[in-house]
């Protein structure tokens, strides 16, 4: 099998800039965590190679070289900030496009396998990897959705990382996200499918 | 001293102004949120004794942290407090401006310099920028530098979040002559 061309270096495809952020949890809700609960980010900020090409452009001949490197360096970043995959218990992904870009763009890296696939055996998962995919102006915030990375209906792990995003993306750049949490949301307590009653659309009828 | 959560930031800089920089600049930060030692206290004159039972144990926390994340020595350091709403700027200023606080970074990273600061109230999620200045002689322009963190969530009300800043380099592509040539 003819191995394809990927990118090697995160300067190969331009990447400006790489920023991870770890959480770590004592408390919430006043009371302490029965052990500190970790949720890390890591992203690259690279030129957004499209520009300027139109909507009927093909997008996935780039990523397929460019979304590898992306997806090793920042799983890469993840793994060592949580203490290896076997401390991975949750996974989220996320891509937000500058200004002159298309948010289809974003999609082209982060919801092909050239990032997906390797992120997630990177991290050792199996489930689909939620996501949260936008376009903004540089220094806003985003919100992403992670979920457990082998049993992704598992509800205790549905959870969410805020990041701030310092003069990033510029408008002919994009940002390409990947979440990682070591555990479930401090104090989980809102049961799960497995356990929850059936709720339908009768209960708004009378006298049920 | 009551801590809910720390957040550690690492940034790579790989280029800047379209050049590439080499090697790669370094930069990390570690805050820590903690509720206010005087918070439902009123109007307290002597902060001593929050000092003292805070400071240490926060420099002692972050120092090593900080260190550990830049992961190679360090030339440019800084550090912040940022007040939540119902407190007093000069409760995080009695935090970070002591050296029973700073002198475990300084330690740890061999220097001899202040620290430069950023103080401030804010709500939770406020912008803040940490100024970072060389390690061991202030006056070194290449070194004088920020970091912008916003850190999701925090401070609230009651809450101090108090970080330090490291940085394993002066400004990507720094090319300012040396005050020296200008005295």
């Amino acid at each position: 099998m003819q191995m394809p061309n990927i990118a090697k270096t995160l300067s190969e495809i331009h990447v400006r800039a790489v920023r991870t952020v770890v959480e770590e949890v004592h408390v919430e809700g006043g009371s302490v965590t029965a052990q500190p609960w970790r949720v890390a980010a890591s992203y690259a900020v690279l030129q957004n190679p499209w520009l300027g090409q139109g909507t009927t452009s093909n997008l996935t001949e780039y990523a397929a070289y460019a979304a590898p490197i992306i997806a090793k360096e920042l799983a890469g970043r993840l793994l060592e900030s949580l203490g290896g995959a076997q401390q991975v218990a949750g996974f989220g992904k996320a891509a937000v496009v500058g200004l002159d870009g298309e948010i289809e763009h974003g999609g082209a890296f982060i919801h092909t396998p050239y990032f997906g696939n390797l992120f997630r055996e990177f991290l050792e998962g199996s489930s689909i990897i939620c996501f949260s995919e936008s376009r903004a102006e540089p220094s806003q915030s985003l919100r992403v959705p992670l979920w457990h990375k082998t049993a992704a209906a598992t509800r205790d792990y549905y959870q969410s990382m805020e990041i701030h995003l310092p003069d990033a993306p510029h408008a002919d750049e994009l940002v390409v996200m990947g979440l990682a949490s070591d555990g479930p949301r401090p104090h989980p307590r809102i049961g799960d499918r497995n356990t929850d009653p059936a709720v339908t659309l009768a209960i708004f009828e009378e006298g049920s | 001293m009551k801590l809910r959560k720390i957040t550690t930031i690492v940034d790579e800089v790989l280029a800047e102004g379209g050049a590439a920089v080499d090697p790669v600049a370094r930069t990390a930060v570690v805050a820590a949120v903690i509720e206010n030692p005087w918070k439902d206290q009123g109007f307290v004159q002597q902060l001593d004794a929050g000092i003292d039972d805070v400071a240490p144990e926060l420099g002692k926390l972050l120092a090593p942290r900080v260190m550990e994340a830049l992961g190679t020595p360090l030339e440019a350091y800084g550090k912040a407090a940022i007040v939540g709403l119902n407190g007093e700027i000069e409760h995080g200023s009695a935090l970070i401006h002591t050296l029973k606080f700073g002198n475990f970074f300084r330690d740890a990273a061999s220097a001899s310099t202040l620290l430069p600061a950023v103080e401030k109230r804010g709500p939770a999620g406020i912008v803040f920028d940490i100024p970072l200045k060389h390690f061991t002689d202030a006056t070194i322009r290449s070194h004088h530098q920020s970091l912008e963190v916003r850190i999701a969530d925090a401070p609230h009300a009651d809450e101090i979040l108090v970080a330090l800043a490291g940085a394993s380099q002066g400004r990507p592509q720094q090319r300012l002559a040396d005050l020296s040539t200008e005295q």
